[in-house]
């Protein structure tokens, strides 16, 4: 099993260090293998943390073109997704803030409160268009009114794998708060499938 | 306040599903888990929250691909003049840098055998070493690094 952990952790640093090379060389080629490789999750993490699918392809095509021009930065010495997610995120919020309904302390908050980064939007919620199971479809409500800090804790935790570390360098801020935004969350969740069944 | 006997258990629970349970930790949550139906279904229920994230499917655009790759081949197309002039621009002030070191140097060490050979006055000789040679090199090398500057206001006068 030991050996096993080594392997994968050697097989992602030589993962990542490839990638690493290939962004130095601006390589546009390997770069579009890798668009086709993240595509989804990409999107995937922006809906969860802007709670909208409008505007998301565009800041997905940001995001790409960000990597190319300054991949030379990525070094390789860490997973690759914390970098990319990084990205989206910076220009998810420099989107952000060019609305007036941008509130730059409901970024950082801690609490799972109703969704404060989510501009009021008269389109139907992202999250009940793609729920496909029934749990996903009692949840879908919950997910759109989290706090997208929380959501994004979520989908990052349990849909990218990433560690705690990693998802506090993502959202810039300490671990304790990253697992507090995933506990409440949680809750949050929970007390719907509760109220459902009973 | 009573305190509730359950929520050391569930916060066990929540801490071993988000950040992974020590190993110390463990036993005890098994022990009180085999036990506590209440804590059971806390975990079935956080296990269940958990998986319904996988029940999100999100459409994606299936022309967003190619959008995004074209994007990146002309954005790379740009950036590539850019890389090039940089490159350029490198090597011409390690020249410049190469003429006014070799320029001095030729000045200090060769100018007294040089005026002696031509039959100059030393000091001549140095005065057309400095004003055709290195004072050039040594404009060159200030301007280069000027150059992207000025190209830069030149953008934006246009």
């Amino acid at each position: 099993m030991f050996d096993d952990d080594v392997t994968t952790v050697a097989f992602m640093e030589r993962g990542a260090q490839q990638i690493a090379r290939n962004l130095r060389r601006k390589d546009v080629a390997f770069l579009q293998t890798l668009v086709e490789q993240y595509q989804y999750r990409l999107v995937r993490y922006l809906i969860y943390l802007l709670g909208r699918r409008d505007g998301v392809d565009d800041l997905v095509q940001e995001t790409w073109l960000r990597v190319l021009e300054r991949g030379s930065s990525y070094d390789g010495h860490s997973r690759f997704e914390p970098w990319l997610f990084r990205i989206a995120r910076n220009l998810a919020f420099d989107d952000l803030r060019k609305r007036p309904t941008f509130s730059p302390d409901s970024a950082q908050s801690e609490d799972c409160d109703p969704a404060a980064l989510s501009p009021a939007s008269t389109a139907p919620s992202p999250f009940l268009l793609a729920a496909r199971s029934e749990d996903a479809q009692r949840l879908a409500h919950s997910m759109q009114t989290l706090d997208p800090a929380c959501r994004e804790a979520l989908v990052l935790r349990f849909q990218e794998d990433l560690s705690l570390q990693e998802i506090s360098i993502i959202a810039d801020a300490p671990v304790s708060t990253v697992a507090s935004r995933i506990y409440r969350a949680l809750a949050t969740l929970r007390t719907q499938l509760e109220e459902r069944k009973s | 306040m009573i305190s509730n006997r359950h929520e050391p258990f569930q916060n066990m629970i929540d801490e071993a599903l988000v950040a992974g349970t020590s190993a110390s930790a463990q036993p005890q949550l098994d022990e009180h888990l085999q036990s506590c139906a209440q804590c059971r279904e806390y975990l079935e229920t956080t296990t269940r929250a958990i998986a319904s994230l996988g029940g999100f499917s999100f459409e994606v655009d299936p022309t967003l691909q190619a959008k995004v790759s074209d994007a990146i081949s002309l954005r790379a197309q740009q950036l590539e003049p850019t890389q090039f002039s940089a490159n350029r621009l490198v090597m011409a002030c390690i020249l410049a840098v190469a003429l006014t070191v070799a320029g001095s140097f030729f000045d200090i060490k060769f100018s007294g055998l040089l005026a002696s050979v031509l039959d100059l006055h030393q000091a001549h000789l140095q005065h057309g070493l400095l004003t055709f040679w290195i004072i050039p090199s040594l404009f060159l090398l200030l301007l280069f690094p000027m150059l992207p500057l000025l190209s830069r206001r030149k953008e934006r006068i246009l």
